[in-house]
């Protein structure tokens, strides 16, 4: 497997006061899944795609990604690994306001060893004639895809999505949803989006449930509908 | 409302405490110099006052009841006397006491701090300088012995002074003045205390307002020398003092408050702006315009009134006593310490004023808003592509670069700020180690180059041309005669130093390079400062005559010469005899270290006592200079610290979003340090001159005295470079903990 969690933990605070946002979880994802990860607020699955990402740290269990356990990594390391290794797309788009689109994808040139060409990704997103805009001029959407563009353009093996369509309307949000779906299939990387969209689960081909930091269940799909084949 | 605000204040503690930082130091500067200067100027003003020091004095040979007369009558006058001085040898310590045998004690009159008020009627008693006795532990009611010309005096010491007029004392016929009041001193005595018959009144102080000329013609020319107030020595020399002070507490000052209005106002501006949704939720739960407007407003009323008027009481009561030891050491005031203007307060509540308009503007517009704007994301700072973004160049920049550039661009009072403050900060590190260089370099010319001699045995007036010859060949020395004398160009006339030398070995004459340079034989040579202010330049005509006498020369300049402390004119024995005066010198120097008693010598100096006077007299200048490097430092750090923390927080976001894209720490912090060492770099090429131009303004209140070899030299340049590029780095250095400590889920959870 690509992706190993073994009896992860991640607690916050101390003493008495002990919330364990992710209560000792196991699971695998092979390389090129398209996973979706279910559950209400606070169920935790936000946690578990920081820890993935390396943007949070366990307080117990072990992480594997491609062989190599990142639970226990130092802070260049993870700075590291996040650069090579993980694509994020955030619901908020995250994009740095003062550097134009293509500037924000081609951003990634100054972090990873091998990037793909900015202008191609951007391309890519069908943003091609809006390289010259900064985020303040472009749609939600539009800022969406920028943000897309820069995850490709780094080239990693996982993308990791947190509600990528929570800031869009439906319309827009099938566009990026596609995009991503295409990403996985076109040119195998392992995509994993958080969701609390339930509908979502029929594109997967892994849904993962999760319930008060634990897992409820985990759901292979023999047979994923394209994006466009549920109705939303 | 008060819980919102105690959480505000801890949770953007940094912000508040540069805030009242700046308002604190701003103030300490502020109040701290000025009430130094102006505690200078009310203490000397006080002793001036009480003892009613003369506005002129005339000197002359011998001054009589008709001439006083003829002085008292003349239109502006408002009174006049005489007395007659003389120095005598004192029997405490073999030391040389100026004498003044006073006609009334009206004028100038001695200002009592212990003992008996003046008698001038009286014959009995001797008033002494106080720290004269303090020195050789005499008190009222001790007898001195006081021997001048062979006749002794034992007076009963009735009262301990100090002289309006003695405010600075320079030790008889010495290059340099003296602090060691073991061994000089003066003391007041009444006119019949004088043991011989007739009175030979040497000088003739009058109070009020006369012009030379009506003296002149008063008196048909027959005097020696007209000196103004503020051309007498004892009271110029702590008038430049304070002139130089005030020039220092005028100017510097002013630099730190608006560097401090200016963060304040940054400050203050970004922290309402941050508070916008906040604002918004306040409204929509039904709080009313003027509550939030005065919640806010009283952050900065509090902040900046408790960090100014801290900062006042702070600086009153510790700057001033900084410089009090040093002051103390060279001049002699009965009283020492501070004052206090209202203009401290008035700068307080000025710096608490424009706070609280800039958080009542701020706050205002934003509440001008409906609470439902103010919930919703602000829209965007307008974008727009400037000239270097269009370029070629601009693709070619590093990510760091655009960013960065961006960034400022994007925030342009931000920006301003930093290389203002930047700016002040070298400004004020250049002019402080500026003149730290030029006063140790002055030291260098004055005792390295130009003194070629270890002692200088200062000649009693009473000396015979026997006893000098005696005294030259014991040490091997070279005699030198040093006068004061009034050099007329123009129809300016300044009071300055006349040296006539015997031979050319142990006073090294320099050039305007500072490398010396030996002086034509024939003709009269003038020193560079002198000439510039009189405007006379090589071969044009001046008129001198000796201090006391009453012939006027006339000679042509031959030489410009350099000269750190006494300027004036200078030549040769054998010119000063061609001109028919007599050469009578004042002291001998010698190669040797002399330390022998010589009949007819009265004192001795050596070269490295005369250092140490020396650095006794610049050393208010350089407190004043290290007050200042910490105080630039401080600013530095608290200007640069608060406007990084200003961007950190409003760049939070992006910083974690960069974290997450694998951005290494360093790498972050980096980026951060870009910005900081571009506004510094901007800041410190504008400082240069301006440092440069803090130091000439210095200098030019200096007084006629001094004339400093100011240069911008390179250790100057390097040392500010070390100076400003540290501070950089060492803001830098506390962003490090913040930049690796940047919770990456925390920062990107909040909605935008």
């Amino acid at each position: 497997m690509q992706i190993e969690f073994s009896n992860v933990t991640r607690e916050y605070g101390a003493g008495d006061r002990k919330l364990k946002a992710v209560d000792g979880v196991s699971f695998g994802i092979d390389a090129g899944e398209f996973v979706v990860i279910l559950g209400h607020s606070g169920a935790g699955k936000s946690t578990l795609l920081n820890l993935l990402g390396g943007m949070d740290t366990a307080t117990g269990g072990e992480i594997t990604v491609n062989g190599r356990v990142i639970s226990n990594l130092n802070d260049n390391a993870l700075a590291d690994y996040r650069a090579e290794t993980i694509g994020f797309v955030f619901q908020f788009y995250n994009l740095i306001p003062t550097l134009t689109a293509l500037e924000n994808v081609a951003l990634t040139r100054s972090i990873v060893r091998s990037p793909l060409d900015a202008a191609g990704a951007l391309a890519m997103v069908d943003l091609g004639e809006h390289a010259g805009q900064f985020p303040a001029q472009l749609s939600g959407g539009e800022q969406q895809r920028v943000s897309i563009a820069r995850a490709i353009a780094k080239n990693p093996d996982i993308l990791l999505c947190d509600e990528p369509t929570g800031a869009l309307d439906s319309d827009t949000g099938i566009i990026i949803l596609e995009m991503l779906h295409k990403l996985c299939r076109e040119q195998r990387k392992t995509v994993i989006i958080v969701t609390h969209n339930a509908v979502l689960a029929e594109c997967a081909d892994r849904v993962i449930r999760m319930r008060n930091g634990k897992i409820r269940d985990i759901a292979v799909n023999a047979e994923p509908k394209a994006i466009r084949e549920v109705t939303w | 409302m008060y819980r919102i605000m105690l959480r505000n204040i801890a949770r953007h503690k940094a912000q508040f405490v540069s805030v009242f930082l700046m308002a604190f130091v701003a103030l300490v500067i502020y109040a701290g110099v000025g009430a130094e200067w102006q505690g200078l100027r009310d203490n000397a003003n006080e002793v001036y006052e009480t003892a009613r020091l003369a506005d002129c004095w005339l000197y002359g040979d011998g001054f009589s009841d008709g001439a006083l007369e003829k002085i008292r009558v003349l239109d502006g006058v408002v009174n006049a006397e005489r007395r007659l001085e003389l120095t005598a040898t004192a029997n405490v310590n073999n030391a040389s006491l100026a004498l003044y045998f006073v006609e009334r004690g009206e004028i100038s009159a001695p200002y009592i701090a212990e003992g008996a008020p003046f008698d001038a009627a009286g014959a009995d008693g001797v008033w002494l300088f106080k720290r004269f006795a303090d020195a050789n532990n005499l008190r009222v009611g001790d007898d001195l012995t006081l021997t001048y010309a062979g006749i002794s005096l034992t007076k009963t010491v009735r009262g301990l002074v100090y002289s309006p007029e003695a405010v600075y004392m320079a030790s008889a016929g010495s290059l340099m003045a003296s602090s060691d009041y073991a061994k000089y001193g003066f003391a007041y005595l009444p006119q019949a205390a004088f043991p011989l018959p007739v009175m030979p009144y040497s000088t003739l102080m009058i109070e009020g307002g006369v012009t030379e000329e009506e003296v002149s013609d008063a008196l048909g020319g027959n005097y020696g020398v007209f000196l103004k107030q503020a051309d007498h020595p004892g009271v110029s020399m702590f008038a430049n003092e304070v002139a130089q002070h005030k020039m220092i507490a005028d100017v510097f000052p002013v630099v730190f408050v608006l560097i401090a209005l200016l963060t304040i106002v940054t400050t203050m501006t970004r922290l309402v702006t941050a508070q916008r949704t906040q604002i918004g939720t306040l409204k929509a739960l039904g709080f009313r315009n003027q509550v939030i407007l005065r919640h806010y407003v009283s952050y900065g009323l509090w902040l900046t009134l408790a960090g100014g008027i801290s900062g006042a009481v702070a600086g009153v009561l510790t700057i001033p006593k900084l410089f009090e030891p040093s002051m103390s050491s060279f001049y002699s005031l009965p009283k020492w310490g501070a004052s206090f203007s209202p203009a401290y307060a008035v700068v307080a509540l000025m710096i608490t004023l424009l706070s609280v308009v800039v958080i009542y503007v701020k706050c205002g517009g934003l509440l001008r808003e409906t609470p439902a704007e103010a919930l919703r994301p602000k829209s965007p700072k307008s974008v727009k592509h400037s000239a270097l973004e269009r370029s070629k160049l601009w693709q070619k920049l590093g990510f760091n670069a655009q960013w960065n550039w961006r960034d400022a661009c994007r925030n342009p009072v931000r920006s301003a700020t930093a290389v203002i403050g930047v700016f002040g900060c070298t400004s004020l590190f250049v002019c402080a180690v500026g003149m730290d260089a030029s006063m140790r370099g002055m030291k260098t010319w004055q005792y390295d180059v130009i003194c070629g001699y270890e002692t200088e045995i200062a000649l009693s007036e009473t000396v015979t041309r026997e006893q000098t010859d005696a005294i030259i060949a014991a040490v091997d020395g070279e005699a030198w005669m040093q006068n004061t004398a009034v050099v007329r160009f123009g129809g300016v006339s300044k009071t300055v130093t006349l040296t006539v030398t015997d031979g050319n070995e142990l006073v090294r004459r320099t050039d305007a390079k500072l490398r010396p340079v030996t002086l034509p034989a024939d003709g009269v040579s003038i020193t560079r400062k002198l000439a510039k202010s009189l405007g006379v330049r090589s071969g044009d005509t001046i008129e001198w005559k000796i201090y006391g006498d009453n012939v006027t020369t006339q000679s042509a300049v031959v030489a410009v010469y350099r000269e750190p402390t006494a300027q004036g004119i200078t030549m040769s024995r054998a010119h000063f005899e061609s001109l028919g005066f007599e050469y009578a010198p004042t002291s001998v120097l010698t190669a040797q270290t002399a330390a022998a008693n010589f009949d007819g010598a009265e004192s001795v100096t050596l070269r490295a006592d005369s250092g140490k006077s020396w650095d006794e007299m610049t050393e208010a200048l350089l407190i004043m200079v290290y007050l200042m490097i910490a105080a630039a430092a401080v600013l530095s750090v608290v200007v640069l610290y608060n406007l990084g923390l200003l961007s950190f927080t409003e760049l939070e976001r992006e910083l974690a979003t960069l974290k997450v894209l694998g951005v290494r720490a360093g790498k972050l912090r980096g980026l951060l340090l870009t910005q900081n060492l571009w506004f510094s770099a901007v800041g410190f090429i504008l400082g240069l001159p301006g440092g440069l131009k803090l130091i000439d303004a210095i200098v030019a209140f200096s007084g006629d005295e001094f004339d400093f070899p100011v240069s911008l030299k390179l250790p100057t340049v390097l040392a500010a470079v070390a100076f400003t590029l540290g501070l950089s780095a060492l803001v830098n250095l506390m962003f490090g903990g913040k930049l690796r400590r940047i919770n990456m889920v925390e920062s990107l959870k909040s909605a935008e």
